[in-house]
C-alpha cells in the first residue's frame, strides 16, 4: 500500500469517527431539549382544554377551546397582567439607566473611595435581597406603598439598589478604550454625549442584556409581590395572583385556567427573548469572560 | 493658529508621583514642536495637559494669550490625533469626520463639503462610506488625521501618531504629515518616542527625561551641540560613542587621550575650550559612529579588533573593541571601501580607528553637562 492510500484511510477513518460522535453529541442535545420542552408543550395542552377544569390523567385534551382564555379575560388576571407589566417595564427602564450610568462612572472615572465602595457594593450584594424583606416593608408601609399600592411600591424596592448590579457591564465599558471618550471630548462632546453617542452604541450587548435582565427580574417576582401585595387583589402582579388559583379550593375549578396564564405570561418574554437571543448571549459572555 | 505658553507647569499624580517638572515652554504661532524621549519621560503627559485630558497639578497653560487650564478640550481650540486612531467603530469614515461638525450644529451642506474637501487632501475620498475595521492601518491614520482637520482649530496636537504602523508606512506618513504641515500652516505639537520623527518633523525639538526637559533646540542644534550626554546619546543612530577620557592642555593646545592615542582638539571645538577656559582632567568624549573613520597606525590612531560587522546596504555599521574592552561603534559608507578591504573586515581583525576635533563633544563626567555649552 502506498504512503498516500494510508494517508487516505487515515484520513476517511477519522471522517467516520467524528461523524460518529457527532451523532451520539446531537442525539443527546435532542434528548435533552424534548425533557425541556415537555413542561412548556404540556401547559399549552391543558390551557386548551375544555372539558374539564381539573388535573386529569391524559395530556392531549379531548375537547379544545379558548374556554380557558376566556375566562381569563374576564377575571382580575387583567389587573394582575398590567400591574406586572407597568412594574416590569418601569423597572426595566429606571434600572437600565441607573445601573448605565453607574458603570459607566465606575468605568471611566477616578475619584476617592472609588475601590473601596465597589468592593462594599459586591460585598452587600452577596447578601440575598430576602434578608430586607422585613425593613422593607416597614419602609413601604410608612410611605403607604403597600397592599393597593404595592405597584409604585414594588419598582421603588427594584430600582433602588440597582446600581450595585455595575459589575458586568462596568466590565464590558471596560474593554472599550478610553481613548475613544477622549477623541468625542476633544471633538466637543460632553460627558453625557460621549456615553450616549460612543459607549451605548458600542455597548449594544450589554444594554440589551441589561434591560432584559431588569425587566425579567420584576416579571416573574413572587415573593417580594406577594408581600408587599398582601391580600389585596388589585396590588397583585401575575405571579402572585395566578397562585392564588392554586389553593385547595380553587384548584379544581381554575387549574386550567392556571394553564392559559402561564402561557399569556411567557408569550412576552419568549418575544423579547427570541429577538434579542443574540445580544443577550454577547453580553453575557462578553460581560463574563472581559469583567 | 495661535501660540501655546507652558509656564511652570507639573504633573503630580495621586500616589505622589510627579510626572512633569516645571515645564516650561513657549510655542510660537505655526511653529511645528516636537516632544521626543524614551518611555515614561511625561512627554504625553505634557500633550494631554495641554490637551485638557489629563488636569494641570500645578503651573499655567495658554493657548493665543488665554489661560486655558480650567477649560474643557472641547473649548480649547485644540484638534488631537491619538496612537491608536481612536476611530468610533460603529460609525463610517463620512460620520467620523463628521462628529465634531455635527456637535457644533453645522448645517449638512457645509459638514458635506467640509468633510468631502478632508478626504480629497487625505487621499480617502473613496472609503468615505466604510467602516474604520476595514481600513488599513496607514488609512485608519489618515481618517483620525482628517477628523482632527475639519475642526478648523488654532493648534494641532498628535500623540506618536505613527507608532503603530509598519516601517515603510511610517516613512510614507511621515513625508505626508510634512506636507499636511504645510497645507494647514498651524501650530503643532508632535509627541514621539522616535528621534528621526523628531529630526525630520520638528521645526524645534524639546528631548524630555524623567518629567524634566533635557533640551531645546532646533535638531541641527541638537545634534550638533548636545547640552548633556543624555541628549547626545538619544539623538542620532546608531547612538554615539561614548570614551571615559583625559583632557589635556600643553602650549596652550588640548588633546585628548582614548585608549593610549593622542589626538588634538584642534578648529573650532579647540578655540571654544579654550575661551570656556576648560580645565584638564578626566572628561567623558562623545564621538557618533558617522563621524570615526579607519586610520593607519599612528600616534593619533586607537587599535581596536572589529567583533560584529552589520552591513546595512549603504553603509557598514562595525562594533569594535578596544584594547580595555570598551565597545565602539563605528559607521562606515560602503562605498568608501573597495571590495578588498570590505572583505578583509571579519570578526577578530585588528584595525585602527581615528577621529577629527570637529567630531568630539566634551561632557562633565560628574554633571554630564556638554563643557562647551
Amino acid at each position: 500500500m502506498s504512503k498516500n492510500e494510508n494517508t487516505l484511510k487515515r484520513h476517511m477513518g477519522l471522517k467516520a469517527a467524528n461523524r460518529i460522535s457527532n451523532f451520539f453529541v446531537y442525539l443527546l442535545l435532542i434528548i435533552i431539549s424534548v425533557v425541556w420542552l415537555i413542561p412548556f408543550i404540556f401547559i399549552v395542552l391543558q390551557s386548551f382544554r375544555v372539558e374539564s377544569t381539573y388535573q386529569v390523567g391524559y395530556v392531549i385534551p379531548q375537547q379544545w377551546g379558548f374556554d380557558n382564555y376566556l375566562k381569563l379575560w374576564n377575571s382580575d388576571f387583567k389587573v394582575w397582567y398590567l400591574n406586572t407589566f407597568i412594574i416590569a417595564l418601569a423597572s426595566a427602564v429606571l434600572i437600565t439607566v441607573i445601573q448605565l450610568c453607574m458603570s459607566y462612572t465606575l468605568s471611566r472615572f477616578r475619584f476617592k473611595m472609588r475601590g473601596p465602595l465597589m468592593r462594599f457594593m459586591l460585598i452587600l450584594g452577596m447578601f440575598p435581597g430576602m434578608l430586607t424583606m422585613i425593613i422593607l416593608y416597614r419602609v413601604l408601609s410608612d410611605l403607604g406603598l403597600t397592599q393597593a399600592n404595592a405597584v409604585p411600591g414594588l419598582i421603588l424596592v427594584g430600582v433602588a439598589s440597582s446600581g450595585m448590579g455595575y459589575y458586568v457591564s462596568k466590565g464590558f465599558f471596560d474593554t472599550i478604550p478610553k481613548s475613544l471618550d477622549e477623541a468625542a471630548r476633544v471633538d466637543g462632546a460632553t460627558r453625557f454625549q460621549v456615553l450616549y453617542k460612543i459607549i451605548l452604541p458600542l455597548a449594544k450587548p450589554i444594554v440589551i442584556y441589561t434591560i432584559l435582565t431588569a425587566f425579567m427580574g420584576p416579571w416573574g417576582d413572587y415573593v417580594f409581590a406577594r408581600y408587599v401585595a398582601f391580600g389585596t387583589s388589585s396590588g397583585y402582579n401575575v405571579a402572585v395572583g395566578m397562585y392564588s388559583w392554586l389553593t385547595n379550593d380553587q384548584i379544581a375549578r381554575m387549574y386550567t385556567t392556571f394553564c392559559a396564564g402561564g402561557v399569556i405570561v411567557a408569550i412576552p418574554v419568549t418575544i423579547l427573548f427570541l429577538c434579542l437571543q443574540k445580544y443577550y448571549v454577547e453580553g453575557v459572555t462578553g460581560g463574563a469572560v472581559k469583567g | 493658529m495661535a501660540s501655546v505658553k507652558l509656564t511652570d507647569v507639573k504633573k503630580i499624580y495621586d500616589n505622589k508621583v510627579v510626572a512633569v517638572h516645571d515645564f516650561n515652554l513657549e510655542i510660537k504661532d505655526k511653529e511645528f514642536v516636537v516632544f521626543v524621549g524614551p518611555s515614561g519621560c511625561g512627554k504625553s503627559t505634557t500633550l494631554r495637559m495641554i490637551a485638557g485630558l489629563e488636569d494641570i497639578s500645578e503651573g499655567t497653560v495658554e493657548i493665543d494669550g488665554e489661560v486655558v487650564n480650567d477649560l474643557q478640550p472641547k473649548d480649547r481650540g485644540i484638534a488631537m490625533v491619538f496612537q491608536n486612531y481612536a476611530l468610533y467603530p460603529h460609525m463610517s469614515v463620512y460620520d467620523n469626520i463628521a462628529f465634531s461638525l455635527r456637535l457644533q450644529k453645522m448645517k449638512e451642506d457645509v459638514i458635506y463639503e467640509k468633510v468631502t474637501n478632508a478626504a480629497q487632501i487625505l487621499g480617502i475620498t473613496e472609503y468615505l462610506m466604510r467602516k474604520p475595521r476595514a481600513l488599513s492601518g496607514g488609512q485608519r491614520q489618515r481618517v483620525a488625521i482628517g477628523r482632527a482637520m475639519v475642526r478648523d482649530s488654532k493648534v494641532f496636537l498628535m500623540d506618536e501618531p505613527l507608532s503603530n504602523l509598519d516601517a515603510k508606512l511610517r516613512n510614507q506618513m511621515r513625508a505626508e504629515i510634512i506636507l499636511l504641515r504645510q497645507k494647514l500652516n498651524t501650530t503643532f505639537i508632535y509627541v514621539t518616542h522616535d528621534q528621526t520623527e523628531a529630526m525630520t518633523l520638528g521645526d524645534r525639538i524639546v528631548i524630555m527625561k524623567d518629567g524634566y526637559i533635557k533640551q531645546v533646540g532646533t535638531p541641527a542644534e541638537v545634534f550638533e551641540m548636545p547640552k548633556n550626554l543624555f541628549v547626545a546619546e538619544f539623538i542620532g543612530a546608531p547612538k554615539m560613542n561614548i570614551i571615559k577620557t583625559n583632557l589635556l592642555l600643553e602650549d596652550g593646545k588640548y588633546y585628548v587621550t582614548p585608549f593610549g592615542a593622542k589626538l588634538p582638539v584642534e578648529g573650532e571645538k579647540g578655540r571654544m575650550l579654550s575661551e570656556k577656559h576648560a580645565k584638564p582632567g578626566e572628561i567623558l568624549l562623545g564621538v557618533r559612529p558617522e563621524h570615526i573613520h579607519l586610520a593607519h597606525p599612528g600616534e593619533t590612531a586607537i587599535p581596536c579588533k572589529l567583533v560584529v560587522n552589520e552591513m546595512m546596504g549603504s553603509e557598514l555599521h562595525l562594533h569594535v573593541d578596544t584594547n580595555d574592552g570598551t565597545r565602539l561603534i563605528v559607521r562606515i559608507p560602503t562605498l568608501d571601501l573597495d571590495s578588498a578591504e570590505r572583505n578583509a573586515l571579519v570578526s577578530g581583525h585588528e584595525m585602527h580607528i581615528s577621529f577629527e576635533g570637529k567630531a568630539m563633544h566634551f561632557f562633565d563626567p560628574t554633571t554630564e553637562d556638554n563643557l562647551l555649552v
